[in-house]
């Protein structure tokens, strides 16, 4: 799920920075620091969409640098056990498959695939029915259902399934 | 519009789901006092036999103090069962709708008028909604079927690993970590052995067996509980399954709904606002809501032998009159069991030999046996309840003749929930003649019926309707 949150960063600057262009330059290197981090608290950050506010500069002793505290908002995603996703297959193989929704990496272990769906393996290992008509590999498109996260400080995985109602298969790559 | 299907579904929903339900404040002591169990079913019935009522009305009716009903019928407002309104209104305000009350139900009389008439006071009204009911029970059902099945199914579950080598034990959360490029299996990080699944055999042999009888038991229960709950909840399935396709009651707002009773009363009664208080006691016959209680049931109660039968005569005829075929029988049911007080000895001997067919395969989809073996047991938990709790009522009855106002507080004292006592109760309610649909709730008693199992389940539903997390549990 997709939240836009206002977070806090406090951000260091070099003094070589210090001039007219400060701010800017405090803004692309908060862009660089926080986009496409995680936080086990907020989830994925996304993207920056502004800066709410700079506090005062505080100078460190012995470096010079300095360090401001950046309110700014943004928009994270956090993914929630029981959250239907749609994700891109990384890599099958015979304990299941792993797939991405996003920064996401969600693993989809064997006994939650459809029992009507065998291992195939060799070059392009797959999930297949008996005749052949869904077909799970490498790129395929899969709307999933989040049945379990782990979330570390700088990390979060989770497992999924596609044993229910409306979910598998949503496009077939071999198709297209 | 037919409303006796759905009445006789609420009727079922009632005894399935909130027959166990107490509806009181955390903070106030669980004393047998105040122990309200069955009110909520007492309460669903009793609004099964009005359309919009005023709750002051319904808990004079019901001879409840007028907040332990509130307290319900919020309740069964968060439940999605009954929808509510509240108004300031004046006297006049109050009139419009005893009117329209007259001209539908010809419920008790409403000559008492005069006293209320002062006040301007917010007034609050209950009307069963009959269209979300049936949504909320299938609802419902599909979640607890869901749940159970998903559970065992293992639908749910995290996957566990475990190494044969050092056995060493992992999850599908740890699969990132597992993989190998090298084959299709994960391996331990401890000893680079090949990881298999924990539901494989030499898994499940390697694994603590005591860890494996706890989920085969669990297993077990699970599927006895998904099946009992087939078996139980089956009346009220086949309930659902023939209101399907009917089209539901509807009322409408309360404004509406008393526009239209009032001008239906004008047109066929003349004047409606000239509340005859005669036109209450005369039958119930052509009015919507034919089973408008008549008063006379507390007698039966009172265990004065003349007016039981008196009693007994007029639930009989009235429940010919109008009650499906399920109801009558149950009705007749009855009526023998109050005539025979005397000789209760044969009667039970009869029911009993009648039992057996009905009772070995009572999960025969024929409701008629399924109604008979509740009808059978539920005659025989009644003589065991009677026999054992005569001395006690019959006393406890003549202590409520003398008081009648504190009726329903003094027999829910009574610490012992016997069924006799149950209908003891429902007798109470005064103005209804409900003796003949008591016997599902006995039935579902002296079963053993499983309503607490289901209401773990049902304890979780509403919380789940806020919480994704619910169903993974
Ligand atoms: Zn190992």
């Amino acid at each position: 799920m997709f939240f836009h949150i206002v977070l806090e960063r406090n951000m260091q600057l070099h003094p070589r920075h210090f001039g007219r262009n400060l701010r800017e330059h405090l803004i692309s290197k908060l862009m660089k620091d926080v986009e496409g981090t995680c936080s086990g608290r907020h989830g994925f950050v996304v993207a920056i969409t502004g800066v709410e506010s700079i506090g005062k500069g505080l100078i460190r002793d012995g470096t010079g640098f300095v360090t401001f505290p950046v309110k700014y908002q943004c928009v994270v995603f956090r993914p929630f056990k029981g959250e239907i996703l749609e994700a891109v297959v990384t890599m099958v193989n015979k304990m299941g498959f792993f797939a991405e929704a996003g920064p996401v990496q969600i693993f989809v272990s064997n006994h939650l695939i459809p029992d009507d769906m065998e291992f195939q393996s060799g070059d392009m290992p797959n999930y297949t029915t008996s005749d052949g008509s869904v077909k799970i590999q490498k790129d395929s498109e899969v709307r999933l259902k989040i049945i379990g996260t782990r979330v570390d400080a700088t990390e979060i995985f989770c497992i999924g399934t596609i044993k229910d109602d409306f979910l598998g298969v949503i496009n077939d790559p071999t198709t297209i | 519009m037919s409303v006796e299907p759905f009445n006789r579904l609420v009727k079922l929903t009632a005894r399935a789901f909130y027959d166990d339900i107490t509806t009181k404040g955390d903070n106030q002591p669980k004393t047998g006092r105040s122990d309200n169990r069955g009110i909520a079913v007492v309460v669903l019935d009793a609004l099964t036999r009005r359309q919009w009522v005023r709750e002051e009305d319904l808990a004079k009716d019901l001879k409840l103090h007028s907040k332990q009903l509130r307290r319900t019928l919020r309740f069964f407002e968060e439940e999605k069962l009954v929808t509510r309104d509240h108004r300031k209104e004046t006297a006049k305000g109050a009139k419009i709708y005893s009117a329209a009350v007259a001209a539908t139900t010809e419920g008790p009389p409403f000559g008492k008028e005069g006293e209320e008439k002062i006040k301007l006071h917010t007034h609050s009204y209950c009307c069963l909604d009959y269209a979300q009911i049936y949504d909320v029970v299938r609802y419902r059902i599909h979640r607890m079927k869901k749940k159970l099945k998903d559970e065992l199914e293992s639908k749910n579950t995290v996957q566990e690993y475990i190494c044969p080598n050092c056995g060493r034990r992992y999850n599908a959360l740890d699969a990132l970590r597992l993989v190998s490029l090298e084959d299709e299996y994960f391996h331990c990080e401890n000893c680079n052995g090949e990881l298999v699944a924990e539901s494989d055999k030499l898994a499940a042999q390697e694994a603590g067996d005591g860890d494996d009888n706890a989920r085969r038991r669990r297993r077990e229960k699970l599927k006895d509980m998904l099946q009992k709950m087939e078996v139980q909840l089956k009346p009220l399935m086949e309930q659902l399954n023939r209101v399907k396709d009917l089209s539901a009651p509807e009322f409408g707002s309360l404004q509406a709904w008393e526009a239209r009773a009032s001008a239906a009363g004008r047109a066929v009664n003349g004047d409606s606002s000239s509340n005859d208080p005669s036109k209450s006691s005369q039958g119930y016959g052509g009015t919507p809501m034919p089973f408008l209680g008549d008063t006379k049931v507390e007698v039966a109660f009172a265990g004065a032998e003349g007016k039981e039968v008196d009693v007994k005569s007029e639930t009989g005829n009235a429940s010919l009159k109008v009650l499906p075929p399920w109801m009558i029988k149950q009705g007749m049911n009855l009526t023998k069991e109050q005539r025979g007080e005397v000789k209760q000895e044969s009667k039970m001997d009869g029911s009993s030999a009648a039992a057996p067919s009905g009772f070995s395969d009572d999960k025969k989809s024929n409701v008629e046996d399924d109604k008979k073996s509740l009808q059978d047991e539920y005659v025989k938990a009644y003589y065991a309840a009677l026999l054992k709790k005569q001395q006690e009522l019959e006393e406890a009855a003549k202590q409520q003749e003398s008081s009648n106002t504190a009726v329903s507080d003094g027999l829910s004292g009574m610490s012992n929930r016997q069924v006799g006592m149950k209908s003891k109760r429902e007798d109470d309610e005064g103005d209804d003649d409900v003796d003949w649909e008591e016997a599902p709730v006995a039935g579902n008693t002296s079963e053993s019926f499983k309503v607490n199992d289901l209401n773990v389940e049902a304890a979780a539903s509403p919380e789940d309707e806020d919480d994704i997390d619910w169903e993974e549990g």
